[in-house]
């Protein structure tokens, strides 16, 4: 199997939550789009494009077709879950240069780690 | 061996604790670089046991005031190293055939250290300590020894800013590399042992010393820098280039270098300060000597990213200060970024810290004191549990680590990509894109920062992927840990059942079904990096038990990690007795997920009664996250095996995944009839609720998981989320603070 980012498990997730009620908030809180370009060992190398649509509430492989993404994140694939997990706090991130954000920060701003479910243990 | 070896063998164990022990060691790292072969120091671990040991147990006795340098000289010399020192190797030697001979060591050296001071009378030690008459020793004996000699006297003729002589040296063989470091590091070393003085002298005393050591005079280096610089030089050049029209990295080296020394008012003061506090006896002020070096290291390591960083800062804050917003003016972010700017914090391998001025440092050198107390602790405790075995690894690794520390500079710079976010941080400020709470926001994610810090650590001393122990345990000397393991386990009392099994596996780290039921333990306690590692070790003991294979693929799985989870499913189904046969050798290479479900599809249909093969299979599609065919394949073992709280506990985990969040609840809950203390269930009721945005009711079942088992990092983390989802910021440094008992009250269940 090819080696395949933990983060695809995470956006499967948060497609399927985006669709729930809770989702449904959570869509309408934002409403905006959000790509996220993640690399599995360096930033800018290999890099895999999600797009988080938060205004139509879909989650896509490769980058946004409908213009300009509100906030574009360049990160690694393993920082990626730890965001998602809330181990990482997206701010400090971006401070320590293992988070790159292109676009708004007002719209950066709103991407907190509670927008993801967490992934429960089997 | 390699130079390097000779002369730095013994310096890696001066480092953890403090850095006053094995000046000599030091030294000859600082000038050579720390980098040599685990397997050369391996073999020199006695000897350095056995100098430095001394030293550091001599000040975990003492209380940390009279800890003060040169104090404990004052009362009592130098110990004989062929005394305490080597009984107390003696002891560590005889530990495997005698459980005791550790401690008898221990009280020997704690005994030895009231009794009257023996005489100092070895003739490094008098050269190091006793700055006599003998200013230029005598250079003949080993080279490593002539080597650090000569050394050191270059490093005292700074003291009295004497004129250094050449001297004529036996030959040395020196390697190129060797010689490269030297002339680099004793340029800049001059610099700033001669501060005041002109830059003529500064040049003699430099080519002084390298003429003699037959080394290419010319201060300013020629040529490719040898590997280790030539990295630095691209990450300078990459980060300075628009700055300055990229100067040679040695160069530029030494004028940054210059130029921070000129940072601080007073550039002395603190090495003066240093020596009115603590006298300018002998030893004082080798130690005070062995700092500066010790400092120049962070000078290399530090504070040349550091300048790169406060120059940006220093934008970033002239930008912030342009904002009118009275609240931002206040925020605490803009006070850390000025604070930065003004080079009064520094990022220090990843951390803030607020930067050693002048009048600080004699605190942090009594920090560094302390430390090594906590050190020695550190040591008793993991002998205890550990053997010397163990402790030799940990060394070596420890030494390498060390060792690393040049190459970790280079990536930590390289880390520091301030240009960007700086840019785009002062363009969106201009152009007011920030809203009004965004200074409240980075104010808080500092704070958080500080607290993350924290996190990091604690997260950095278990991952790594070995087995993290306990550290206080009851149950270490139980007659029999696996039964009292086995039994505390049925009672569901994790938490005590894994201290128990740890006991057992300290006694018999063979036994794999101690290590089994201990990655078990873990699982159920919802810590999936030490149920890997456990079960790593089972499998190691045992590498076709069944169960372990399952449970190593379940944890995988659960960490996100395919391509290992699919080999120990695979495994699983290769080393069953019945399905064995069913699976080709020459998959096992080229794993491919469609052919292992294949595989056990085909299984499944040889015994439709076997549950297990439904429990694989149903993790194989959580792997591949068809979860309704997962749904499905857990819903048939659950048949089978109804009272299995594990596989109810594991179809609610995949019907979470998979969004359907009350039935999953429901799931849960069946397993914690069954087993009420499961806490992996409690933690991904947790979950559900959560994801369902009843946070409220989330932080319920975390609290209880985390009373159960306050180790379950993941939990802490869930629980911080839904409290500030739900509005319970005012718990959140309660939280922080991991103080349950508190939680526990404020969320009942």
């Amino acid at each position: 199997m090819a080696a395949e980012l933990k983060s695809e498990s995470v956006f499967d997730l948060l497609k399927r939550f985006l669709e729930t009620d809770e989702g449904i908030e959570l869509r309408k809180k934002i409403n905006l789009v959000y790509q996220f370009n993640i690399a599995p060992k360096k930033i800018g190398i290999d890099e895999v494009s999600y797009t988080v649509n938060l205004k139509k509430g879909e989650v896509n492989k490769g980058p946004y077709e409908g213009g300009k993404p509100d906030a574009t994140f360049s990160l690694k694939d393993e920082d990626f879950v730890k965001l998602a997990e809330g181990k990482l706090n997206p701010q400090i991130a971006f401070m320590r240069g293992t988070l790159k954000i292109k676009g708004s920060l007002s719209a950066a701003q709103k991407f907190t780690p509670d927008i993801f479910p967490k992934p429960s243990k089997l | 061996m390699a130079m390097r070896d000779l002369v730095a063998g013994g310096a890696a164990c001066a480092v953890p604790g403090s850095s006053s022990s094995n000046p000599l060691g030091a030294l000859a790292n600082t000038l050579l670089g720390s980098s040599s072969k685990t397997q050369e120091r391996l073999k020199e671990i006695p000897i350095a046991t056995a100098t430095s040991s001394e030293n550091r147990f001599f000040q975990d006795v003492e209380d940390p005031l009279r800890a003060l340098p040169g104090a404990e000289f004052e009362q009592q010399p130098f110990p004989r190293p062929g005394g305490q020192g080597s009984e107390f190797l003696r002891g560590f030697r005889s530990a495997d055939q005698n459980e005791n001979g550790l401690a008898d060591a221990w009280d020997e050296i704690q005994r030895s250290h009231v009794h009257p001071p023996p005489q100092a009378n070895i003739p490094q030690l008098d050269h190091v300590y006793n700055r006599g008459p003998q200013l230029q020793p005598t250079l003949d004996g080993p080279p490593q020894r002539v080597l650090s000699n000569f050394l050191h006297s270059f490093v005292e003729s700074s003291r009295g800013a004497i004129p250094f002589h050449p001297a004529p040296l036996p030959l040395l063989g020196l390697s190129e590399g060797d010689k490269q470091c030297i002339r680099d590091r004793s340029s800049i070393m001059a610099r700033h042992f001669f501060a005041d003085k002109s830059e003529d002298f500064i040049n003699a005393q430099v080519n002084a010393l390298l003429s003699s050591l037959d080394i290419d005079s010319d201060v300013h280096v020629k040529g490719p820098l040898p590997g280790r610089f030539r990295e630095l030089e691209d990450y300078w050049n990459e980060s300075q280039g628009s700055l300055r029209p990229g100067p040679h990295a040695a160069d530029g080296w030494i004028a940054e270098f210059n130029q921070h020394r000129l940072d601080r008012s007073d550039p002395d003061a603190w090495a003066h300060a240093f020596e009115r506090q603590h006298g300018a006896n002998g030893w004082a002020s080798e130690f005070e000597q062995e700092q500066q070096l010790a400092s120049m290291d962070q000078m290399r390591g530090v504070n040349v990213p550091n300048l790169a960083a406060m120059e940006q800062t220093r934008m970033l804050a002239h930008t912030l200060s342009q904002n009118n917003d009275p609240k931002f003016q206040n925020s605490k972010f803009l006070q850390f970024v000025s604070k930065m700017s003004r080079g009064e914090l520094i990022i220090d391998d990843n951390q803030v810290k607020p930067a050693a001025g002048p009048s600080d440092w004699a605190t942090e050198y009594q920090q560094q004191y302390t430390r090594g107390t906590s050190w020695a602790d550190e040591y008793v405790r993991d002998e205890v549990s550990r053997g010397p075995d163990r402790w030799v690894n940990e060394f070596t690794t420890e030494g390498e680590q060390n060792g690393s520390v040049d190459d970790r500079w280079v990536n930590e710079f390289s880390k520091l990509h301030v240009n960007d976010w700086v840019e785009e941080f002062g363009q969106q400020v201009e152009k007011g894109e920030l809203g009004d709470s965004s200074a409240d926001n980075w104010a808080n994610a500092y704070d958080e920062y500080l607290n993350e810090r924290v996190a990091a650590k604690r997260q950095s001393e278990a991952s790594g992927g070995d087995y993290v122990f306990s550290g206080m345990n009851p149950y270490v000397g139980h007659p029999n840990p696996l039964k009292e393991g086995q039994e505390l386990f049925r009672k569901g009392l994790l938490s005590e059942a894994v201290l128990a099994l740890e006991a057992e596996v300290l006694k018999n780290p063979d036994n794999a079904e101690g290590w089994r039921l201990l990655g078990i333990a873990h699982a159920e306690n919802d810590d999936d990096q030490q149920a890997i590692a456990a079960m790593m070790r089972a499998q190691e003991a045992d590498p076709t038990n069944l169960e372990v294979l399952l449970a190593l693929g379940v944890s995988h799985t659960n960490e996100l990690e395919q391509a290992a989870a699919l080999k120990y499913l695979y495994g699983w189904l290769r080393n069953h007795p019945k399905y064995g046969t069913l699976a080709t050798p020459e998959l096992a290479d080229s794993l491919y997920y469609a052919d292992v479900a294949r595989l056990f599809n085909e299984a499944s249909q040889i015994s439709p009664e076997d549950a297990d093969v439904h429990i694989v299979l149903g993790v194989l599609y959580n792997l591949s996250r068809e979860y309704d065919k997962a749904i499905a394949s857990f819903q048939t073992a659950l048949k089978l095996k109804p009272q299995d709280y594990s596989l109810w506990n594991k179809l609610g985990a995949t019907q979470a995944n998979s969004v359907q969040s009350a039935d999953a609840i429901l799931a849960y809950q069946h397993a914690l009839d069954l087993k009420p203390n499961y806490v992996r269930a409690w933690a991904n009721m947790g979950i559900s609720y959560a994801n369902q945005g009843l946070y409220e009711e989330s932080i319920r079942y975390y609290v209880r998981a985390l009373a159960m088992n306050p180790k379950a990092d993941n939990a802490w983390q869930y629980l911080r989320i839904s409290l500030s989802c739900a509005s319970r910021n005012d718990m959140l440094e309660v939280c922080d603070s991991r103080n349950i008992d508190l939680l526990q009250k404020e969320f009942p269940l």
